[in-house]
């Protein structure tokens, strides 16, 4: 069902921890325990080298790429509590902006939808979540802090998708834009926040899981016909909610896998979530014609065959 | 400059034809060797007359590299580089002949070293990213090679520790050791730019000196290289930077690329950064390799041999004064003076004198430290030295068997305004420099006092940019944070652009534990690592040892792990997972009447297996295609009318086939468009249906006058009923050459689907598709500017001429097909402003009519705009 079409050996000296395909996918990032960022060129299978970024003095955990609509800029977040973001100019990487405000490790980086600019969420072990936005016209970086968001560590940010249309029957309407992210943490709740004027609102607090939210993911929704997040958690659940207007939601148990679950992505159109965790083995899920969410393989590393 | 000029030299060879760019002096200091192109020269230096010996070399590359064997086994051994290969020579009974030939590095080698104790053990690194360790006994192939990734620059041997090997690569450091040949022990992110030259620090074990493009020396601790220990500022880039063999000095030359003049060598002492101690003047043309030997007369003094692109060869002799600058105290002398008026008396010699002797050579001159008072009696000093905002009254006491073996005791005393830890630091750091010293026989009191005020300006400028720093680099503060830090993942899936699904995780090799027999599962914080693993060893525990662990304890296939790579991320095709296809994408159209493009893209959708979307598209155009305009309202509401369309829409949108939804929007809307367009001219036509406030019509119009049917038909419109009362022709021009903007109604989640499949378009790559469907979105369109040659700028609203708008420097005219700002040739249409690109406009109209942005017909309306204004011109 899905096909190998290239392997890169990253050459990192340590554990990899993230690794995400550009816009196009023409490029691939990884990050590492090496302190490093590497950016290949995968175009056509092949994997050149194109550049190692080396500035951070700690494990990185996590990459993000921009949309090209503002160049090519890549996110990282690292142990060393800094968050870098990277430009491409001429094919050679430097440091665009560097941003140090956060009291311990930077767990998640991401940026938001490009019809809202230039923004990057990152969450942090210090419980917070900074929202940096460019402002173009005096190019400056202004960081906005949601302080506590997360009791002991913030472990994940994700955004809403900017324009969702209410899926409450009013649909001749043009919605604004709206600023909204899903954040899960080391108090087990996963949190939505909304933009209201100046100020970032907590507008739900969501309880299931019952240990730490490893990883939220809000879906791009466009094949489910409502707001749909997912998130997975250190007891090994990954939890489904859904919302018809991003007031109530209900959730739904997808599974419960044999060790922790550390990662939730969603597909382009939202339609099928993969999963993985520390058992080292990435499933994929979507749901059949009566909403029920089936496991539709199952690829095992290292080897890349499918069962089921 | 404190440096005072030396033409204290002498000319040990000029020669014109030489054109040689290594050079090496022998473990004797006897022979130099000068290694070009065309030939080798070899020079006795300990004979006065200028003779020189040369081999021819037949060689179309130059020699990169040559060293003399540092042993004195092996001293007659000489090994130069020449491209990607090392030719071992040896010089015996007066002639030099190449015993072997080392090949393995498949591109040019870049530097050489020999082991400092092992006579045949020689290091070579190379472009070719490997670093070959060889046994020169064994030529046929290096005993062991390193891979570093990177291409390396230098290669350097630790001059203590016999396992330990440096290598440069680019700006960075990596210290290796040969036992474990897999991976570098230490990785220094050390410098911006390339480095050129490695040294290791002849007394210290653990420092290392690189000299770099970026105009500093940075000096590391590998045992903890997290930063340079201190950071020599040169003004230009720095070739090489080596350790003197004497004293705390450091010799600095600047790299031969530039040429600026400055063919001078620099000496500095390294407890001093700001200005160099001394500088060598005397080349011509810059210097390519220098290196020390013992002096002539057996005294203490030694020589530096400089080799330049001049052709020189000059000698330098370096005065006891010069040595005393770096920090190296005449002791020795004195001893050996002593030691030749007898060793009874040496043994006689009171203590104090030692002391009272140190106290009178010291330079009390030291900026910012006031020497308060010095007491030979009591054995102490007492200063007080001043940076910035730092005060701090330190007492020396020298115990009485200092300083042989004994250092002094260190005590900041009241009046001194610094906090626990810079206080701790500036300890520490003299106890070691003491320490050093001592452990020598040496004294201290001179370099540490040089020392103190170092260290307190370096603390207090990076005071405020370390702060942070400090505190993550303490581990005991780390710690505890660390219980809060999630576990790191080791294995991951993410989604990425429209079909990859990026994977990586683990080596097979550790996967295979299945946790159904281990009694826990995954820790959750990173606190974790530290407290299973703190029994094994104290470094630093990463996720990778975790794992490598827990593996070990199962299968003991240590080996099969280290090999396989720890990072290899699989890119999947998970394109056969969705509905979405790149190639319908390609083939579909929106151009033409509804019925054409059902059934064109029917075929389409046949052509790739989708018999689904055949019938879906069949059914679309029975529904929109052939349509009465009399038949209108009926049809729109029967069940198998629009509603039909409607649910398919939904449909495929549930099922996530995007593509077909926003396809079928865009039909669906281009239908609706028409109909309203035919409503709104019924409207026209029928007066009489109007409501009073919607009085369009001229009153002067007359009611009775009717259309030929042909003129509309010939309009690529519907004919509609004869006996529609109509305004005249001329009127019917004037009402709608202006169109009023046509709206269909507004459906957002229609939109929402359309704009989605746009930008996986746009993630194609395929441009001129995603145009043809942003057409369909109702969002308000662009007020355009009408018949403009100057556009104006969406900035700053002035008109410019240019592509880049004078008054603000940004680009006005966007593209209407990539909606990328227009750099450099433009067209636009003249009719309804609408343009972009010139390739792309062209591309576009190959074989579209109709604007990509609205409903004009721009080719043709521009033609006749051009046409009239020629015609304007003409009269």
């Amino acid at each position: 069902m899905v096909s190998i079409i290239n392997s890169v050996d990253t050459g990192h000296e340590d554990m990899i921890h993230d690794a995400e395909v550009d816009y196009y996918g023409l490029k691939l990032a990884t990050c590492s325990s090496d302190n490093s960022v590497k950016v290949y060129d995968i175009k056509n299978g092949a994997s050149t080298l194109l550049d190692e970024l080396k500035g951070h003095f700690g494990p990185v955990w996590q990459i993000a790429w921009s949309h090209p609509k503002f160049g090519n800029l890549l996110a990282s977040c690292s142990y060393d509590r800094k968050v870098i973001i990277w430009k491409e100019t001429n094919r050679k990487w430097g440091k665009y902006y560097e941003y140090s405000n956060h009291d311990s490790s930077v767990n998640s980086v991401q940026f938001a939808p490009s019809e809202l600019g230039l923004i990057l969420a990152c969450g942090s072990s210090d419980g917070s979540i900074s929202i940096l936005t460019y402002t173009p016209e005096t190019n400056t970086w202004d960081a906005k802090k949601i302080q506590n968001a997360h009791a002991i560590g913030c472990n994940s940010v994700s955004w809403a998708p900017a324009t969702t249309p209410l899926f409450n029957g009013n649909e001749n309407e043009q919605q604004p834009l709206v600023r909204r992210l899903v954040s899960g943490g080391c108090d087990n709740l996963v949190k939505i926040w909304r933009e209201d004027g100046d100020r970032w609102v907590e507008e739900n607090k969501l309880e299931v899981h019952s240990d730490w939210v490893r990883d939220v993911a809000w879906s791009p929704s466009v094949g489910l016909s409502r707001h749909t997040i997912a998130s997975c958690s250190q007891d090994r659940r990954v939890v489904i909610w859904t919302s018809n207007d991003c007031i109530t939601w209900n959730s739904t148990i997808l599974h419960l896998f044999d060790d922790v679950v550390w990662n939730v992505s969603w597909s382009l159109n939202g339609n099928i979530l993969a999963v993985s965790g520390g058992d080292n083995k990435i499933t994929l899920w979507s749901q059949n014609t009566e909403g029920v969410w089936q496991c539709i393989s199952d690829v095992s590393k290292g080897q890349g065959h499918i069962n089921n | 400059m404190s440096g005072g000029m030396n033409n204290d030299y002498y000319v040990a060879l000029e020669c014109k034809d030489l054109q040689a760019n290594a050079m090496s002096i022998d473990s004797t200091g006897t022979f130099v060797l000068l290694a070009g192109r065309r030939c080798i020269a070899l020079r006795n230096l300990d004979e006065e007359y200028e003779n020189i010996i040369k081999f021819p070399r037949q060689s179309k590359y130059d020699v990169g590299a040559a060293e003399w064997n540092p042993t004195s086994h092996n001293k007659e051994i000489c090994v130069i580089s020449s491209n990607e290969r090392l030719e071992v020579l040896s010089w015996r009974n007066e002639s030099l002949s190449g015993t072997s030939s080392l090949r393995a590095h498949t591109r040019v080698i870049t530097d050489i070293n020999w082991h400092r104790s092992n006579p045949s053990l020689l290091a070579s690194c190379s472009a070719d990213t490997f670093i070959h360790l060889w046994d020169i006994r064994d030529a046929r192939k290096p005993t062991l090679s390193l891979s570093a990734v990177a291409e390396a620059s230098q290669v350097r041997w630790n001059r203590i520790s016999e396992y330990t090997i440096a290598t440069a690569h680019e700006g960075d450091i990596k210290v290796w050791d040969q036992r474990k040949g897999t991976a570098p022990i230490q990785y220094i992110a050390a410098h911006v730019g390339k480095i050129y030259g490695l040294d290791w620090n002849p007394n210290r074990e653990v420092q290392i000196a690189s000299s770099s493009q970026d105009s500093t020396v940075k000096f590391f601790d590998t045992s903890n290289p997290r930063k340079a220990e201190f950071v020599l500022n040169t003004n230009a880039p720095v070739w090489r930077a080596r350790y003197t063999p004497f004293g705390n000095g450091l010799v600095t030359v600047v790299v031969p690329q530039i040429r600026r003049g400055e063919n001078n060598l620099l000496l500095w002492n390294i407890g001093n950064k700001a200005t160099p101690m001394h500088t060598f003047v005397g080349h011509r043309d810059v210097v390519l390799e220098f290196e020390w030997r013992p002096g002539r007369q057996n005294g203490p003094n030694f020589e530096l041999i400089t080799w330049s692109k001049d052709q020189t060869l000059l000698v330098w002799t370096i005065e006891p004064f010069l040595q005393k600058l770096c920090g190296h105290e005449p002791d020795e002398l004195i001893d050996y003076e002593d030691t030749s008026s007898g060793a009874e008396e040496k043994q006689n010699l009171p203590k104090i004198p030692v002391l009272q002797q140190e106290f009178s050579l010291l330079n009390v001159h030291i900026i910012n430290l006031e020497v308060k008072n010095m007491n030979v009696n009591t054995r102490t000093v007492n200063v007080t030295s001043k940076v910035n905002n730092f005060t701090v009254n330190l007492q020396v006491t020298f115990p009485s068997s200092y300083p042989h073996g004994v250092p002094p005791v260190f005590q900041i005393m009241s009046g001194s305004n610094v906090n626990d830890s810079v206080s701790s630091q500036l300890m520490h750091t003299l106890k070691h420099l003491a320490q050093q010293r001592v452990s020598k026989n040496r004294t201290c009191l001179e370099p540490c006092l040089r020392q103190m005020v170092t260290t307190l300006e370096q603390l207090s400028s990076d005071m405020d940019s370390d702060r942070a720093y400090e505190r993550y680099a303490e581990p005991s503060n780390v710690d505890h944070n660390d219980a809060y830090i999630p576990f790191p993942r080791t294995s991951g899936a993410k989604f990425c652009s429209v079909n990859a699904l990026v994977c990586f995780g683990r080596p097979s090799i550790t996967r295979r534990l299945g946790n159904k027999n281990e009694s826990t599962s995954t820790p959750r914080a990173l606190s974790a690592l530290e407290g299973m693993l703190a029994k094994r060893s104290t470094d630093y525990m990463t996720v990778s040892a975790y794992y490598f662990q827990k593996q070990k304890l199962k299968y003991r296939t240590k080996q099969s792990l280290a090999k396989s790579s720890k990072a290899i991320v699989h890119i999947y095709d998970a394109t056969n997972l969705f509905l979405i296809n790149k190639q319908l994408a390609e083939d579909y159209i929106l151009e033409g009447d509804i019925a054409t493009i059902c059934k064109y893209n029917a075929g389409a959708a046949a052509v790739v297996g989708r018999k689904d979307l055949v019938q879906a598209w069949t059914l679309a155009e029975l529904v929109l295609g052939e349509r009465r305009a009399d038949e209108d309202r009926l049809w729109s509401s029967h069940p198998c009318g629009n509603k039909l369309i409607v649910s398919l829409i939904r449909h495929y949108a549930l099922q996530s086939d995007l593509q077909m939804a926003a396809m079928l929007c865009c039909i669906y809307g281009k239908e609706q468009e028409s109909s309203l367009r035919r409503e709104s001219l019924k409207c026209l036509m029928s007066p009489m249906l109007l409501g009073p406030s919607k009085r369009w019509l001229k009153p002067t119009g007359s009611p009775y006058h009717t259309i030929p049917p042909a003129d509309i038909v010939a309009d690529g419109w519907l004919p509609f009923p004869k006996n529609t009362r109509s305004t005249s022709l001329d009127n019917l021009k004037v009402l709608i050459v202006p169109p009023k903007p046509l709206k269909t109604p507004y459906v957002a989640v229609y939109e929402y689907y359309k704009m989605a499949y746009a930008e996986t378009l746009q993630r194609w790559k395929l441009p001129y598709k995603r145009a043809e469907v942003m057409k369909y979105m109702s969002s308000p369109l662009e007020v355009h500017k009408g018949v403009e040659f100057k556009s104006d700028c969406k900035m700053c609203q002035n008109p410019t001429t240019f592509s880049v708008c004078n008054t603000c420097k940004k680009f006005p005219i966007h593209c209407v097909i990539c909606n990328i700002s227009v750099r450099g040739l433009a067209n636009t249409c003249l009719a309804c402003g609408h343009g972009g690109h010139t390739a792309h406009l062209n591309e576009w109209f190959k074989t579209r009519k109709i604007c990509p942005k609205c409903g004009c017909s721009c080719l043709t309306e521009t033609a006749i705009i051009v046409d009239y204004l020629r015609w304007l011109n003409s009269i």
